[in-house]
């Protein structure tokens, strides 16, 4: 019986131990201690008004996503910019898991001045960063009112890009495909040439889920003609129908797949594999943004055989193309405020960032330096900008816990696609419902 | 100081300090987070924001009446199944290397070796074996003639993608169960075995009525590890699959961060954890109910 005991004892020691394990995400990061959380709070306050009075100075601590920068070009970037402000201590911290981890450290009260943004609701921006409206920037930026909130700007992107096809032009010259197609059954005609030529036509990268997200965003803005369909949704029970935008484009990658243009089975992707398939020839396009560009030049491609032209969603001939930020930068109001904004302008105006990763700049007037951009600027295409996302429809997509890319996968495999959207928008209705909205 | 205190508050006093500091590790980095997890589930936490309302059993009715939540145990029935047919495995391999053969330190060692291998290489290793065009697996299988066999897509057919992914573990784990059998082997004195020769049992019989009742606990233990281990599995689909093929193989603990981090859905996350916690629990009382049976 003694032995029992001890055994169930024992037993429940190690499960605690467990629950610690598996309890990880939501212990771990609670920060919830006012106390602890106030007190560093009120005494950089003070630093960060002090600072904000006198000159430039101090300690900047920049947290980066950029891992693969910080040994390289960002010193280079600190040599410039602390020559400019020679009181400026700057430093770089890199970080993988970017917005977990920052949202983490958020909670905790401290972090570091220079941050990028993560994914929060933008009327808490002001809980934790510093408005951004006076840095002097040289000209208009894109995305000003993205990251605002009751007439404050609380972010600023770091670059801004769009998406379309991604080609290797050698694998066009070898199909014998002499024009760019400017209607969809142009293209899908390309396709067929291609996969004639034994070439697999685009690269979907499909089980990664996150390269469909092209297909959640960015071709139904192509076909809604704007970018508000993703904040739309909020306002229905059935945001998700054959007809709408949604259903279009999933039909559309279906298509695809079911005539054979994607990867042999779409199920086994190699995403860093595909990178130099492209690069050699092997697949012919990419439906993804233009930072994909580089990635390619790198895997072995000539820089002049790889182009980049918008994606023609109908045969209508109107030239679409999304236009996306990227990360936002913020400032840590509790920071070294004006060191932070110094830098932030730095970063935009003058570190060369937009170019070395391949961005179209954040300041509207730059032409980008990079050959397929312009090519692409080429074709004239009307540029959609994001609106605002609505807060109502992110609450509802979380309440439903819907990942959006995982339904594109599941519709374009089920034999029933229709019963798929029929699952997804119950769920959304049902979500939408019990948030009373 | 201590002098001055009778022999028997001294050792009171030995006693307590000694176990004050692992107690109080075990408070702090277990105790106190399982209570959090704990209280944090009866909340709507999202993870950021200063508060967090209580709602109650909100979340656990949530939990069980969601099919989305729940019904994703299916997908970690195959690596129950598997981890069954890995501990069957395990023994007889226990069993054989601990015989006398030639180069049984060799075996024991290239069975063991996968265990010592980091989950996330192991993963992105058999990424390339079962890649459908380009692996290693279909490659074999096509060479051998099995060509209907070779254009398997071991990770896209919603049917296999579990048990593929299962048997990953199976190669890693297997050698670490056949260790600890085999320890437990070791223990049994070879006297019994010589006795029951003599006695003229062979071989099915001094396995079923000498070894199997001495290494009843050790079956047991390693039991305990397989089902926590497929309950709580989560890096191989995580690298692997991310989940897919629509949600195929997507494990409960991967719904769990997916909940939390990506759905900012903290309260409902530590909800499920608990449940998780729970689970484990019924589990394993109904394994111990099963093989406490006869009694001891």
């Amino acid at each position: 019986m003694k032995k029992r005991i001890s055994l169930i004892v024992s037993i429940f020691v190690m499960l605690t131990t467990l629950a610690a394990c598996s309890g990880n995400g939501g212990s771990t990061s609670n920060g919830n201690e006012p106390a602890a959380s106030k007190e560093p709070t009120a005494s950089t306050q003070g630093d960060g008004e002090e600072a904000a009075g006198s000159d430039i100075s101090g300690e900047v601590v920049f947290l980066t996503h950029r891992t693969d920068m910080v040994d390289t070009e960002y010193l280079e970037y600190k040599k410039r910019f602390e020559e400019k402000y020679p009181n400026v201590d700057l430093k770089f911290e890199g970080i993988l898991d970017y917005d977990a981890t920052l949202k983490v450290r958020m909670a905790s009260g401290t972090f570091p001045d220079l941050v990028m943004v993560p994914t929060i609701p933008n009327n808490e921006l002001s809980e934790h960063f510093a408005p951004l409206n006076d840095i002097e920037f040289s000209g208009d930026i894109y995305f000003a009112d993205l990251k605002a909130y009751e007439g404050n700007m609380y972010g600023v992107s770091s670059g801004a890009s769009t998406v379309g096809i991604v080609y290797n032009k050698k694998a066009f010259q070898q199909a014998g495909i002499t024009e760019i197609p400017q209607t969809y059954d142009a293209f899908l005609e390309a396709a067929q040439k291609l996969k004639d030529a034994g070439i697999i036509p685009l690269a979907s990268n499909f089980k990664d889920k996150w390269p469909l997200d092209a297909w959640v965003y960015d071709v139904p803005t192509l076909f809604a003609e704007t970018t508000a369909h993703q904040n739309n949704r909020a306002g229905t029970d059935t945001p998700y129908t054959m007809d709408n935008e949604y259903g279009k484009s999933w039909s559309m990658l279906r298509e695809l797949y079911e005539k054979g243009f994607l990867e042999k089975d779409i199920n086994s992707t190699n995403w860093e594999q595909s990178k130099k398939d492209v690069a050699s020839g092997k697949f012919a396009m990419y439906l993804l943004g233009n930072w994909v560009i580089n990635q390619v030049i790198e895997n072995g491609a000539a820089s002049e055989d790889i182009g980049f032209f918008p994606f023609p969603v109908d045969n209508s001939g109107k030239v679409k193309a999304p236009l996306n930020p990227d990360w936002f930068y913020g400032v840590n109001k509790d920071g070294n405020v004006a060191a932070a904004k110094a830098f932030l302008k730095f970063l935009i105006e003058e570190s060369g960032y937009d170019d070395y990763s391949g961005f179209i700049s954040t300041l509207k007037s730059k032409e980008p330096k990079l050959g397929q951009l312009a090519e692409f600027n080429g074709y004239n295409p009307t540029f959609y900008e994001p609106v605002q996302p609505v807060d109502a429809a992110t609450q509802i997509q979380n309440k439903a816990q819907l990942d959006q890319a995982a339904v594109v996968q599941e519709f374009v495999l089920s034999k029933e696609p229709q019963k798929v959207l029929d699952k997804v928008n119950a769920s959304w209705a049902k979500a939408k419902k019990d948030l009373g909205l | 100081m201590l002098g001055k205190m009778s022999l028997r508050s001294q050792k009171r006093l030995l006693l307590f300090s000694f176990v004050t500091v692992p107690l109080l590790l075990l408070v702090t980095f277990a105790y106190y987070p399982a209570m959090e997890l704990i209280r944090l589930s009866f909340t709507n936490w999202n993870g950021i924001s200063a508060d967090k309302a209580f709602i109650g059993w909100a979340n656990y009715k949530e939990v069980f009446s969601n099919p989305d939540i729940f019904g994703v145990f299916r997908n970690n029935v195959a690596y129950f199944v598997v981890g069954i047919v890995q501990n069957i495995v395990a023994i007889y391999f226990a069993v054989v290397l601990n015989s006398k053969l030639k180069g049984k330190k060799f075996f024991r060692l290239l069975l063991f070796l996968p265990y010592i291998l980091n989950g996330v290489a192991v993963a992105y290793l058999f990424g390339y074996v079962f890649d459908t065009t380009s692996g290693s697996l279909n490659y074999l299988l096509g060479q051998l003639g099995f060509d209907k066999l070779a254009e398997t897509s071991w990770l896209g057919n919603t049917s296999i993608v579990n048990y593929s992914l299962a048997s990953i573990g199976f190669w890693r784990f297997m050698g670490f169960n056949m260790v600890i059998y085999l320890a437990a082997l070791q223990s049994i004195p070879n006297d019994l075995y010589e006795a029951a020769s003599i006695d003229g049992a062979n071989g099915w019989q001094k396995f079923f009525y000498i070894t199997m009742p001495n290494i009843y606990k050790i079956i047991e233990l390693n039991l305990f590890l397989t089902v926590t281990g497929a309950l709580e599995v989560f890096d191989l689909p995580f690298v692997l699959t991310k989940g897919g093929p629509g949600g195929a193989s997507e494990t409960f603990v991967m719904k769990i961060i997916e909940t939390a981090f990506q759905f900012n859905n903290y309260g409902l996350a530590s909800a499920m954890s608990v449940v998780l916690l729970l689970f484990v629990i019924i589990v394993l009382s109904i394994q111990r109910y099963l093989l406490n049976r006869k009694g001891d």
